[in-house]
């Protein structure tokens, strides 16, 4: 009996190991790193189109819970190209991070919610007022800091009033009044707060920066473009198709979309038309979050021109006016 | 006690040596470049920007604000566990009844009740103490436990000729008996706050103006200033040791190995 076992077991063993996987063509991968939330939707389409295999490439998906781990999965080689907000981004630039950006990356509506009805203006936060942001850093952490420079004088002035959150969480925490006072979001949490009777806005994007900016941007880094100019090419392609994709066929997004973040489609549909959503691939800001950024202490200096810290395809689309700055030049500042 | 003192500083000697020889390997590996210098800083710029924490006073606010957490939660734990094992002591049924509560909560890690701590107290200090408290409570309550079981009878009868009983019993024939035990619980206890403070201000629950040490890293990361996230952790270290060698240890020279009840 038991010598039957161990020839069954033994022959087992010998089959799996002599298995010959079935031949197919080795194909060049792109592992993408991404995150949660409504503005990474073009990631989805890519996925579920196969716009990066329509090329010949091989994507690898991968989700990452912040900026700061979307950075660290790019620096250890885990990710090729990957997405996060500009302010993140910056700081690895400030460190030496050999990145620069690819594309521009949806431009969507970011406000401090909270549900308290005395909660008028930053002014009124008290030190106990807690305001929930994803992590020290990011996006939403900086336009806080702008926002409390204006109103407050000064940038640190509500640093000991953050707690970092992951989105989802926070959203739960807010709509539940446990916990946080307010909510520094994007969408959909940010619809799904506002639509909660009493909620309203504190702060608002264009009124802290002026104007609208790139809520995320796409990273590749220097080695990626300079030794895999194909791949780098696709991924720029890729995205720009998808990002082309929802604009035109809204309905259609909205219906594939809902699913994925476990809302209804029209609820989709009318958080993808909310004032405010743009899914495009132009470049808004870059430079205004750096000003700041320095002036703030949160890197050490600002880039030189757009060249330091944008790929060809960036600078050629912003491009370089003769006698003062364009349209487009001047949306990069704030 | 002639041997006592050259021992020590040999220990002393020989775990300095072994930091220093890590440290070298370390210094080493990292001036070779194999990793990103973004990921595996050089010692150097560790220590150095370790120094400028210290100078800038933020590091050492975030430690006492750690070590304030740790105390007030692992000062209930001992309360707890003091209580907790003294019922036990006194009838039989209550000894059963903690020890299935043992059973069931020691193995849960104190970090996977966060969710739910928080749901009850919120985020804040509070629930970090409360993660502390239920991270340490259950080594100390074991430890006191067993440690109190295990005494021989033997012992408690001769101190109960000596005309001891009840609480001086206790005091002057069970604890000291038990003493053993209770130090590695203390020690254990003591590990696992650290752990659980570190570990619940980054999961969660931790904000700017009540954030110890854990937050401390968690913002570094964020910012990527690699070589204060390797300073945060060095603090720690240091302060485990500090605690080892110098309450530790003092504790268990004055107690068990005088009175003979350990081997070293």
């Amino acid at each position: 009996m038991r010598k039957k076992c161990l020839l069954i077991l033994s022959m087992l063993l010998i089959f799996t190991v002599f298995q010959v996987p079935a031949y197919s063509a080795p194909k060049e991968k792109i592992k993408i790193a991404g995150q949660f939330g409504l503005v990474y939707a073009p990631l989805m389409v890519a996925r579920s189109q196969g716009l990066f295999e329509k090329y010949g490439l091989e994507p690898v998906w991968k989700e990452y819970g912040s900026g700061g781990a979307v950075r660290e999965a790019l620096i250890s080689g885990e990710a090729d190209v990957g997405f996060m907000g500009i302010p993140p981004f910056l700081i690895g630039w400030d460190k030496g991070c050999p990145w620069k950006v690819a594309l521009g990356f949806v431009v969507v509506p970011v406000g401090l919610v909270t549900y308290d009805p005395d909660l008028k203006s930053l002014k009124d936060f008290k030190p106990e007022d807690k305001i929930a942001v994803p992590s020290p850093g990011s996006i939403q952490h900086i336009l806080l800091a702008m926002a409390a420079e204006q109103e407050l004088g000064s940038p640190n002035a509500l640093d000991n009033n953050i707690v970092a959150m992951p989105h989802p969480d926070a959203c739960a925490a807010l709509i539940s009044k446990k916990g946080i006072k307010a909510h520094f979001t994007t969408p959909p949490y940010l619809f799904e707060e506002l639509s909660e009777p009493g909620f309203h806005l504190i702060v608002d994007d264009i009124s802290v920066f002026g104007h609208p900016f790139s809520f995320n941007v796409g990273l590749a880094s220097q080695d990626f473009h300079d030794q895999r100019p194909v791949a780098y090419s696709v991924f720029v392609s890729a995205i720009s198709e998808a990002m082309a994709w929802i604009n035109s066929n809204k309905e259609e997004a909205a219906e594939f979309l809902a699913p994925e973040f476990k809302l209804s489609a029209e609820k989709t549909l009318r958080y993808l038309e909310w004032e405010g959503m743009n899914y495009t691939t132009a470049p808004y800001g870059l430079m205004g979050f750096a000003q700041f950024m320095k002036e703030a202490g949160y890197i050490s200096r600002v880039p030189a021109s757009l060249e330091e810290i944008a790929f060809e395809n960036v600078l050629s689309f912003v491009g370089s006016r003769a006698g003062g700055l364009s349209e487009i030049e001047m949306l990069q500042g704030r | 006690m002639r041997t006592e003192r050259p021992k020590t500083f040999n220990k002393t000697l020989n775990q300095s040596l072994f930091i220093i020889g890590v440290m070298i390997c370390w210094e080493l590996l990292a001036r070779t470049r194999w990793f990103p210098p973004l990921l595996f800083p050089q010692l150097t710029s560790v220590f150095s920007s370790l120094f400028s924490e210290i100078a800038k006073g933020e590091i050492l606010g975030r430690l006492y604000f750690s070590l304030y957490l740790i105390a007030v939660g692992l000062g209930l734990a001992i309360i707890t566990a003091a209580c907790a094992a003294a019922l036990a002591l006194s009838s039989n049924l209550i000894s059963d009844w903690v020890q299935t509560v043992m059973a069931i909560l020691h193995p849960l890690p104190g970090i996977s009740v966060l969710p739910i701590i928080i749901l009850w107290l919120g985020t804040g200090p509070q629930s970090i103490m409360a993660v502390i408290w239920f991270s340490s409570v259950w080594p100390l309550i074991t430890n006191l436990h067993t440690g109190l079981r295990s005494v021989p009878a033997t012992q408690i009868e001769v101190g109960k000729n000596y005309g001891l009983k009840g609480v001086g019993l206790v005091w002057k024939v069970s604890i000291p008996g038990a003493f053993p035990h209770i130090l590695t619980g203390l020690r254990i206890a003591w590990a696992r706050a650290w752990q659980a403070s570190v570990a619940a201000e980054m999961v969660f629950g931790a904000s700017g103006g009540e954030g110890g040490l854990g937050w401390f890293i968690y913002k570094k990361r964020f910012f990527m200033e690699i070589p204060s996230v390797f300073g945060g952790l060095i603090v720690i270290i240091i302060v485990g040791l500090i605690v080892e060698r110098l309450c530790f240890e003092w504790i268990e020279v004055r107690t068990v190995r005088r009175w003979g009840m350990t081997s070293e």
